[in-house]
């Protein structure tokens, strides 16, 4: 991973940041207050929520509902990452919502995976055949709770769903996990190439 | 998803999910609800993010639980103001609370706790004693809710693993527990999943609420009420649906006629879940012994409905109907999402006030009546 700060360095910057004592009540979300908290999650995801790294996702662009709900689940331990877990364990509902709201609203810069046409095309109708766009809509962009996969980075989304095939990846009501055990291996491939690819 | 059919593979319908950080009251249009002439619905209390199922301590404390959190919150009512406190952590699903002579009992996916004395000491609580372990880790359908019968047994419901397939032993039930005797049985079978259910306060009879399954259509099949007139009793899935529809696949072979049907339809996809007879002396007379059903609101459909709490009233021959109660939530049944707030769970309180829990935005509202 290429970062400025050293892994040691980026935990300091975490274990420093000003989180606020916990209200039950989260007011408004505040994106302002959210890129000021944000500065620590560009090391790996990126200025602005773009990420470079295709293992670490990008937020930009990402719904706020969906940037709130999985921070909350790697706090609660429902999603365990070595990295987000620490980031994320001392998060305030309100450092989760500001947090969201200021990821949501930057642009995703368009992606720089090119692949090949035959592949994207072959991604596209698994996509329909197996419903993607049933929750993540027709262009794949998402929608409240449901992620944007257009445009998503590549390994990302291949563990993702790989983990979710294995059961091993949290689902809130078991929708995606019972979506992709049909999925063969080889699809996978080609469905993540597909969306990481997606303009 | 699962059970989807090619025919359907462009639909944009997709499950909601609630603001698991919890919204503030202040920031919603609490006075766009709506309940009958008498009545009045009010924010009981705020800031408990995930607000499912509701129950009644014997000192007045209410405790709520969470699906996708992972806590149960106490609210203690200290002369009209609400305190709020986050008193379990750490839970696996903990969607089931009961309470029963001094002990809270929390359903979590695969365990039973109890929390003993726990009203006492909501500050430090007590160790859980497992009651129940090893429940199914099934991946669809794994949430809980209980309940103690008349028998003093404790009841709950063990869901289909999924959308429209073959319950496994155990699954696709409502089973209950001696607690004396550490015996499990089943209770009724083919029910998909029941998140919601009570006794009728004279007859004793088990009535549940049950949802039907998605992809079968916009009015297709109805979810339901049912009631319990025997042990043993299948209420039809994954064969037969409402009472009077053969599933396209596991009905083949199969007649509705072996199942009991439901006493009432409540609606395609509308999800009822939290229902509770009303037992209390504020409301007029005629409410007394009717059931209140909150509903969860539909995805599966284009039309959007539900979102709402329903009372139902079943006259002499038995026969059941509803009419609405707390509406107000739907803003646009075309939009996404079409709601500002999703009804889970209902709770009769001692002053005889009905709460209402919402998990949408972590709100439980009271309805009082006044004449």
């Amino acid at each position: 991973m290429v970062n400025v700060l050293g892994r040691g360095a980026r935990w300091l910057l975490v274990a420093a940041l000003p989180f606020m004592a916990c209200p039950l009540i989260a007011p408004a979300a505040d994106p302002v207050a959210g890129r000021n908290k944000a500065q620590v999650c560009a090391a790996c995801h990126g200025t602005s929520g773009n990420s470079a790294n295709p293992a670490v996702p990008s937020l930009a662009g990402q719904p706020a509902q969906f940037i709130a709900t999985q921070l909350i689940m790697f706090r609660e331990g429902n999603r365990k990452d070595p990295q987000m877990s620490p980031a994320t364990a001392n998060m305030t509902n309100t450092d989760i919502d500001d947090l969201a709201a200021y990821f949501s609203a930057q642009p995703l810069a368009p992606s720089a995976r090119n692949t090949a046409p035959a592949r994207a095309a072959a991604g596209r109708r698994l996509s329909e055949q197996y419903h993607c766009v049933s929750c993540h809509g027709t262009a794949l962009k998402g929608q409240q709770h449901i992620p944007r996969l257009a445009g998503q980075q590549f390994e990302y989304l291949r563990t993702q769903l790989r983990g979710f095939k294995a059961g091993t990846r949290f689902d809130m009501d078991g929708n995606m996990t019972s979506a992709v055990q049909a999925l063969p291996d080889t699809d996978v491939e080609i469905l993540a190439d597909y969306l990481a690819g997606m303009k | 998803m699962q059970g989807q059919p090619p025919e359907m593979k462009g639909s944009t319908l997709a499950p909601i999910a609630p603001h698991l950080t919890g919204r503030p009251a202040s920031g919603l249009p609490i006075d766009k609800l709506k309940v009958p002439k008498g009545f009045k619905a009010e924010v009981w209390a705020d800031g408990v993010p995930e607000a499912r199922s509701l129950t009644l301590g014997d000192k007045g404390t209410v405790f709520v639980s969470n699906r996708n959190l992972k806590d149960v919150y106490a609210i203690i009512d200290r002369g009209g103001k609400r305190e709020v406190k986050k008193i379990l952590k750490g839970l696996d699903v903990p969607n089931g609370v009961a309470f029963r002579q001094g002990t809270l009992y929390v359903a979590e996916k695969t365990r039973i706790l109890a929390y003993a004395g726990i009203e006492d000491r909501l500050d430090n609580p007590p160790e859980p004693k497992v009651i129940i372990d090893g429940l199914p880790t099934q991946t669809g359908h794994f949430w809980k809710f209980i309940a103690f019968g008349p028998d003093g047994k404790l009841y709950f419901n063990i869901g289909a693993p999924g959308n429209i397939v073959m319950p496994g032993y155990i699954q696709g039930s409502i089973s209950r527990f001696n607690l004396k005797t550490a015996k499990l049985e089943q209770y009724v079978y083919g029910v998909r999943n029941s998140v919601g259910f009570d006794w009728h306060p004279k007859t004793k009879q088990l009535w549940f609420t049950e949802h039907g399954r998605d992809w079968m259509g916009e009015d297709m099949p109805s979810d339901e009420l049912n009631v319990v007139k025997r042990q043993g009793e299948h209420f039809g899935y994954p064969f037969c649906h409402q009472g009077d529809t053969l599933d396209p696949e596991f009905g083949k072979y199969r007649s509705c006629s072996e199942f009991t049907p439901p006493v009432l339809k409540l609606g395609a996809h509308i999800a009822p879940l939290g229902m509770r007879f009303y037992t209390g002396k504020m409301f007029p007379a005629e409410y007394q012994n009717n059931m209140f059903i909150a509903q969860h609101g539909s995805w599966n459909r284009t039309v959007k409905h539900g979102y709402n709490v329903i009372r139902v009233v079943v006259d002499a021959n038995g026969k059941a109907k509803s009419e609405p109660f707390l509406e107000g939530f739907l803003t646009d049944p075309k939009a996404n999402p079409p709601t500002w707030g999703r009804p889970v769970d209902v709770l009769v309180m001692r002053d005889g006030a009905l709460l209402v829990s919402d998990d949408y935005n972590g709100i439980v509202y009271r309805i009082s009546y006044k004449k």
